[in-house]
């Protein structure tokens, strides 16, 4: 080396690049704040024009939750909840927030088709040609000329409808409507009702005050699922549970679903000892509170109560200590319990017991819901036993045109009630379905209604608030298709003397100006539904629930019986309950479809849970095909190893399987109203939880979409290599 | 100094009695067996322009599967998203980063080879110096494209590169990525620059041997070289400063890639470990490359049976099995510490290593990279099988590439979030891209056969004059001079 | 040698992020886990949907996610409370200092964590240090949806291409437009005057959203009521996110 390089100018080089680094790092914005403008503004930080904001109410379920849906240039945005709708304060639903991929859906129905039942019929191809309005107002008007072979099957909403075809029945001497909903079915509504009518004289719903308990016991009440109406229920738990001293929930069912998830104690009680267990825990009670059991609960044996339940003895034992030392306890029976073959009995077993705790009509008990202020009467969907007979009718041939709408029954009904089958025998099937479901699929004429959120309406609110409401319904947008309203379709083929659909409700809400203590007044109608679009409803201020007849309710007796305890192992007991994300008509929407069920976090399908234990008994892994086989059919489903489901019951979701419905559900899952036979309780509800399957292997796999670790949640993966 | 002018004697027809044991010295050391310089520069240039079809056949092989499997395949998914990849969440990054790092550690070497051995005058080293360096340079451009392969919006990456500009955007020095950026360009540049180099005298013997555009770009290339005492001595001296500067640049390089992973916030990777952990596995590979790209040119290349013989296999057998003892000490003391520091995440990552479904993988990184080294490598005998030594050299690399694969994707499926934590990864278009960017490599490799010496000829004619057989009593002694 | 600039003194600098500006108290024993967050936040933020292979390949986009684990084996099992997370706009984020085009910053008005979509190179580094595993990335031009699918998305959000990450952002563009409305009436905002989508939706009022720089804010009180935790606090992170622990009684278990 003939140059060297001097320690001084090694410092010097070392020195300038510190320099450099430090330069470089000072320069740059090392400082935590960085300038957030980019390159371009994004639109978070722009105004883009003002939105303009719609009162309506959900179509999602029966509920009838108040929205305003923020629509910006014609378009729907998004949907928030109504701050003032007493039913849901503001709040919604992932259902609700998701309507609008309802409104938007690629694959809606865009015009009235006429579907000509020739050989591809059935093949189950469609034969589609488009018809104008005229036409088909025509179709309607001559089906209607023939009043006796009218039948009309509704969903559960909108109200206004059923009004409108009530009517219409009644003025050409057609039998009544029939409404139905799967919803409706899960949750034996007609026994719930059935029950209310035999305990205190009056059929309804009942209004839980969740929200003033102190211990809730709940036999399968799925309250913050889909139960009856889920928002307001919820917000009932919210309040429970921060009163001074948290309210207590025991929840009571086979299976831990999302509401038992979030219960302070939770008991896998062998699905059909619900109204053992009621009556149990009546008689501990009543015998340590008053010294003896009222009539009702004296004959059962608490000892064998707990044994049909799977239970200890000194659980029902802690249960009644709970129930003597709270102040304002409420027991709530759920629609699995009651959907066995005594599943009035079990509903009167846990009214009787409310009657017993002494909360009837009082804070955190339970009451009658008020009545609307435009119907008197309870109007209870349809139960089972009175859609078989309609299948009967139709089979007989005593159906000549069948008119659909808001319902799909082809999906929702059991296959083996055999509706399918009997649509051949009706020679016309209108549907006036907005999406191509299944039922819209074998019908002659579709005639599509609007979607919900760009349709008139009023929806009789009963359920989830005490007070007395009508909530209303108004076109956010201008409908996108050739769609047009079934009511106005109604009102030309029956040559009503309404102009429009419009004029049709403003004449229905007319005699609401007139009632006092309403949320605004208004002095002429035509303000008062300004008012009415405005606010998305009209209610009462005051809550007006009523409190139940008690007299008697504890000394009716009971005939109570346990199902019977099956020593095979092969059979298991299939609980079947509504998906708390798809309910029953969400599965279209691919926002719904992509978010997680809440306990085991699956997309995209259908899963049967089964206990890792008996799974392991099966030799059954995860996302292992079984074929689930009852009398009545049999569907093909992965395996979910649940971990907190009894060993002699396994689970499926409903909300899935469809054949038809659109892009987005089409073949995705199966449906296990498939597996359900012809079994009612003496309401004429589907004893759906007294269904007994077996499960066989396939040999197949196929893996479930799920959001969930199967490593870090359940410790899998660790061991198979 | 500069080459003396007059002709080595030659050392056949000095030592006609030549002794069994000096024969057999000759036989295996280069430096030992001389040749005319004239000789030695004619191999040189054979060797670069005797090329055969197999040679095009096989160029135009891999000149497809370049074309297909790396531009085809990155373009479709640069077209299409990073969906086509195997990533998800966890696993943010998976195996584009994995190959980055496996490139990255494979041009190590080369220059590790020829700067260290320089610096410490390691006669063994002067044939396959240059071959080293090619290596450097022509792997960090596949960990480049890598690097770039893995962008979610690469038509934007030169946003990452500190030029003025007027976007009101900065790079952020705090980020290792930027980090990482800036060390590997220093080091491809460095490391460019050092291949350049020593390339100069070679050029300018190869400006003076051809005809045609070989000459014109030669003379370009080789910048007036003409051999005089003052160019001599300014190259031996940049050399210097080079071979010694390159080395803290090359050992930073690795450190400062551990970094993008020591530095976050994850179990597993926030480790104090893993710049000389990434600096030694990064040797193992590279090292492990060298020996294999060195069996590969004395077997396909003509003359490079002279250049290239056993005792160089035996050196750099040698140099692999010192690595891998290495490399296993810091694998263990990852263990160690996480023994006696004692974080649950890192418990339960370092469990999922071997039990998770990519436990095989984990097995089969310790048996190619410790085991089977340690039970070949010893031997002398195997470590001169040409056959053996590839193998090895071949397996190391296998198992290079799984122990960053388990870095990159496998550890990235343990966070703090066990709700999240995944095991669920599977290749994607990575894989093309891969075998893409291995093709490239050798395509690369063969066309710069074609062009540069691959052997620096002066090199190893200073180090044949440097070197001779004095005979002290009835031993011969090898001698070497110095002769800077 | 010439004086060095100094180095900033990075802790002071992230001591003063740690009261914060804007945060968010959720009630884990309110928390029902029916995920109307999850759909509230998607609907606003056009957030897409991926498809039932990607989403179970661990490509869901969603913002927040409702996280519930087991404890105990049947019948002593037990879900734990169900625990939304979404990005924790921490007051000293990981994820910042790791991005090289700084992408992700903090935003010295709202004081969040900005995610500036049209910055993104997609190197995916700050998923990578986010220990809330809150980032999601745009594999694909998810957001590509068959006609008319595409008329709800929501005009105030940027709907991202491919190759660009994204995150919870607090729903800025709500904040920024009650800020701006609260300015132009020369006020400061009212507590609850703005909410994030998910807070909006929540039916159990389980989320909180208001101003942490407030102490009469519900969000303050919240986040110092005595069930309040933060999620892996130890970390340093300050997160603007606080947890009501509960969800058991007592002596039930």
């Amino acid at each position: 080396m003939t140059d060297k390089l001097s320690r001084r100018d090694f410092l010097k080089v070392v020195g300038a690049g510190a320099a450099t680094a430090a330069v470089l790092t000072g320069c740059g914005p090392a400082s935590r704040y960085v300038t957030r403008e980019p390159y371009t503004k994004m639109p978070e930080y722009n105004y883009n024009g003002q939105s303009t904001y719609f009162a309506t109410t959900c179509r999602e379920c029966a509920a009838g939750c108040g929205l305003i849906v923020r629509t910006m240039q014609g378009r729907a945005i998004k949907t928030e909840g109504n701050p003032y709708h007493p039913v849901n304060l503001g709040k919604t639903c992932a259902r609700g927030q998701a309507t609008l991929q309802g409104l938007y859906n690629p694959d809606r129905l865009r015009n009235p088709v006429r579907n000509s039942r020739g050989e591809s019929y059935q093949t189950g191809e469609k034969d589609w040609t488009e018809i104008n309005w005229d036409t088909a107002i025509e179709v309607v008007a001559q089906a209607l000329k023939d009043p006796a072979g009218v039948q009309f099957l509704l969903g559960p909403a909108p109200d206004h409808l059923f009004d409108l075809v009530r009517e219409i029945c009644k003025t050409i001497g057609a039998p009544a409507p029939i409404r139905f909903g799967a919803l409706g079915m899960f949750e034996a509504r007609v026994t719930l009702g059935e029950a209310a009518r035999a305990m205190f004289g009056r059929p309804d719903t009942l209004f839980f005050d969740l929200a003033n308990a102190d211990l809730v016991i709940s036999f399968g009440a799925n309250f913050l699922e889909t139960w009856i109406s889920p928002v307001a229920y919820t917000r009932g738990y919210s309040k429970m549970r921060k009163q001074r001293t948290r309210g207590i929930l025991v929840q009571l069912e086979a299976r831990l679903s999302q509401t038992a998830a979030k219960a302070d104690l939770w008991h896998p009680i062998k699905p059909g000892s619900e109204g053992l267990v009621a009556a149990a825990l009546g008689k501990l009670y009543a015998e340590q509170k008053f010294g003896i059991a009222p009539a009702a609960f004296e004959a059962v044996d608490v000892a064998a109560a707990a044994e049909a339940a799977g239970l200890q003895l000194e659980a029902l034992e802690n249960l009644t200590a709970l129930l003597l030392d709270a102040d304002r306890p409420l027991v709530i029976p759920g629609g699995a319990a009651l959907a066995h073959e005594h599943g009035l009995e079990i509903a009167k077993a846990i009214l009787a017991l409310n009657a017993l705790l002494g909360n009837l009509g009082k804070p955190g008990g339970v009451f009658h819901t008020p009545v609307s202020p435009l119907g008197e009467e309870y109007r209870r969907p349809a139960s089972l036993r009175e859609m078989a007979e309609l299948v009967e009718r139709m089979k007989a041939g005593k159906i000549k045109t069948l008119f659909v709408h808001g319902v799909n029954p082809v999906f929702e009904l059991p296959q083996a009630l055999g509706f399918q089958a009997a649509l051949e025998k009706v020679p016309t099937l209108i549907s006036f379905a907005t999406f191509p479901d299944e039922t819209a699929m074998l019908a002659d004429y579709i005639l599509p209604d609007h979607h919900g959120l760009e349709s008139w309406g009023y929806q009789r609110v009963t359920d989830g608030t005490g007070q007395a409401m009508l909530s209303g319904a108004q076109p956010v947008v201008a409908p996108f298709y050739n769609t047009k309203s079934t009511v106005d379709v109604l009102l030309a083929a029956a040559g009503l003397p309404f102009k429009d659909e419009v004029e049709y409700l403003q004449n229905q809400v007319a005699p609401l100006v007139e009632q006092t203590g309403g949320f605004y007044s208004a002095a002429d109608l035509p303000s008062f539904w300004a008012l009415f679009q405005q606010f998305g409803g009209w209610w009462k201020n005051d809550v007006s629930l009523s409190a139940p007849n008690a007299a008697g309710a504890t000394e009716k007796k009971l005939n109570l019986k346990a199902v019977e305890a099956s020593e095979q192992h092969e059979e298991f007991h299939l609980l079947v309950y509504p998906s708390p994300i798809l309910a029953e008509a969400g599965a279209n929407k691919p926002w719904l479809q992509e978010i997680p069920d809440p306990m085991t976090t699956v997309m995209w399908n259908s899963w049967i849970e089964i206990n890792p234990h008996t799974a392991e008994e099966l030799g059954l892994h995860n996302d292992d095909v079984v074929r689930v086989v009852s009398p009545f059919g049999a569907v093909e489903v992965s395996v979910y190893k649940y971990p907190a489901i009894r060993p002699d019951v396994v689970a499926i979701p409903f909300g899935q399987g469809h054949t038809a419905y659109g892009r987005y559900a089409e073949a995705r899952g199966i449906n296990p109203a498939d597996l359900f036979g012809p079994n009612f309780n003496e309401a004429g509800d589907l004893a759906f939880a007294d269904l007994k399957v077996r499960i066989e292997k396939t040999g197949k796999k196929r893996e479930l979409s799920r959001l969930e670790s199967k490593l870090g949640v359940y410790g899998e993966g660790m061991e198979e290599h | 100094m500069a080459i003396s002018a007059s002709a080595l004697p030659h050392a056949h027809a000095e030592e006609h009695h030549a002794h069994d044991h000096e024969a057999e010295l000759r036989r295996e050391h280069l430096m030992l067996d001389p040749k005319p310089r004239g000789e030695l520069n004619a191999m040189v240039m054979e060797s670069m322009t005797s090329t055969s079809w197999k040679f095009w056949v096989v160029a135009g092989i891999l000149a497809v599967i370049v074309a297909v499997a790396l531009f085809g395949a990155w373009g479709y998914m640069i077209s299409e998203g990073l969906y086509l990849s195997g990533k998800n969440r966890p696993g943010y990054w998976s195996l584009f980063l994995v190959h980055t790092v496996f490139w990255v550690g494979i041009s190590h070497a080369g220059t590790f080879v020829s700067a260290l051995l320089r610096v410490f005058k390691v006669e063994f080293r002067r044939p396959f110096t240059r071959a080293a360096e090619l290596m450097t340079t022509f792997a960090l451009a596949q960990a480049g494209i890598q690097i770039f392969a893995h962008m979610g919006r690469v038509w934007l990456a030169y946003w990452m590169f500190p030029i003025p500009n007027q976007r009101q955007l900065w790079v952020n020095f705090q980020s290792p990525l930027m980090w990482d950026f800036l060390a590997i360009n220093t080091y491809l540049l460095a490391s460019t620059m050092y291949l350049f180099l020593p390339l100069i005298p070679d050029l300018a013997m190869a400006r003076d041997r051809s005809t045609g555009w070989r000459k014109s770009v030669y003379r370009i290339l080789a910048l007036g070289f003409r051999g005089t005492e003052a160019e001599w001595t300014h190259l031996r001296i940049a050399l210097n400063i080079f071979a010694f500067a390159i080395l803290p640049v090359m050992f930073s390089v690795h450190t400062i890639v551990s970094w993008d992973f020591a530095v976050a916030m994850r179990p597993g990777w926030s480790s104090t470990i893993f710049g000389p952990y990434f600096v030694i596995g990064a040797l193992q590979s590279g090292v492990a490359a060298v020996g294999m790209v060195v069996i590969v040119i004395r077997y396909t290349m003509k003359h490079m049976d002279y250049f290239i013989r056993k005792e160089h296999f035996d050196a750099i057998g040698k140099l692999m099995l010192v690595i891998s003892m290495g490399w296993a000490y810091f694998f263990f003391n990852d263990y160690m510490i996480q023994w006696y520091g004692g974080d649950s995440f890192t418990d339960a990552l370092l469990h999922f290593h071997e039990a998770g479904p990519g436990g095989w993988i984990w097995f089969m990184m310790l048996i190619t990279n410790v085991a089977i080294p340690w039970l070949v490598l010893w031997n002398k005998a195997w470590r001169r099988n040409p056959v053996l030594l590839f193998s090895v050299g071949l397996l190391i690399n296998v198992g290079m590439w799984a122990e960053r694969y388990i870095i990159v994707p496998v550890s990235l499926q343990i966070n703090r979030m066990p709700f999240l934590w995944g095991q669920d990864f599977r290749p994607g278009i990575e894989v093309p891209i891969f075998i893409g960017t291995v093709a490239f490599f050798v395509l690369l490799y063969m066309l710069a056969s074609r062009f540069l010496p691959l052997v620096p000829v002066w090199e190893v004619q200073e180090g044949q004059m440097a070197h001779s057989i004095r005979r002290y009593g009835k031993e011969p002694v090898v001698s070497v001079a110095e002769l800077e | 040698m010439a004086s060095l600039p100094k180095i900033p003194e990075y802790k002071a600098e992230w001591a003063e992020g740690e009261a914060g500006r804007w945060g968010i108290a959720i009630d884990m024993d309110l928390c029902t886990g029916c995920q109307a967050c999850v759909a509230a936040c998607s609907m606003e933020n056009n957030v897409p949907f991926v498809g039932e292979h990607d989403a179970g390949y661990g490509r869901q986009m969603a913002w927040i996610r409702v996280e519930r684990l087991w404890e105990g084996e049947y019948p002593e099992v037990k879900a734990t409370p169900f625990q939304p997370v979404m990005c924790q706009q921490c007051g000293a984020a990981p994820c910042e200092a790791v991005c090289p085009v700084f992408a992700t910053v903090h935003s010295q008005a709202e004081q969040i964590n900005l995610q500036v979509y049209n910055r993104c190179v997609g190197t995916r580094y700050c998923a990578n240090n986010c220990p809330y595993v809150a980032r999601v990335f745009n594999w694909a031009d998810y957001s590509n949806y068959p006609e008319p699918l595409a008329n709800q998305f929501n005009p105030d959000v940027t709907v991202r291409r491919r190759g660009v990450m994204e995150k919870c952002t607090f729903c800025i563009q709500r904040i920024h437009k009650a800020t701006d409305q609260a300015k132009a009436e020369g006020r400061e905002v009212r507590d609850g005057e703005v909410q994030p989508a998910c807070a909006q939706a929540c039916p159990a009022d389980a989320i909180v959203f208001g101003r942490l720089d407030d102490p009469e804010s519900k969000v303050s009180k919240l986040s110092k009521d005595k069930r309040a935790i933060k999620l892996l606090e130890d970390l340093g992170t300050q997160p603007r996110v606080t947890y009501l622990k509960g969800g058991y009684h007592g002596n039930l278990g």
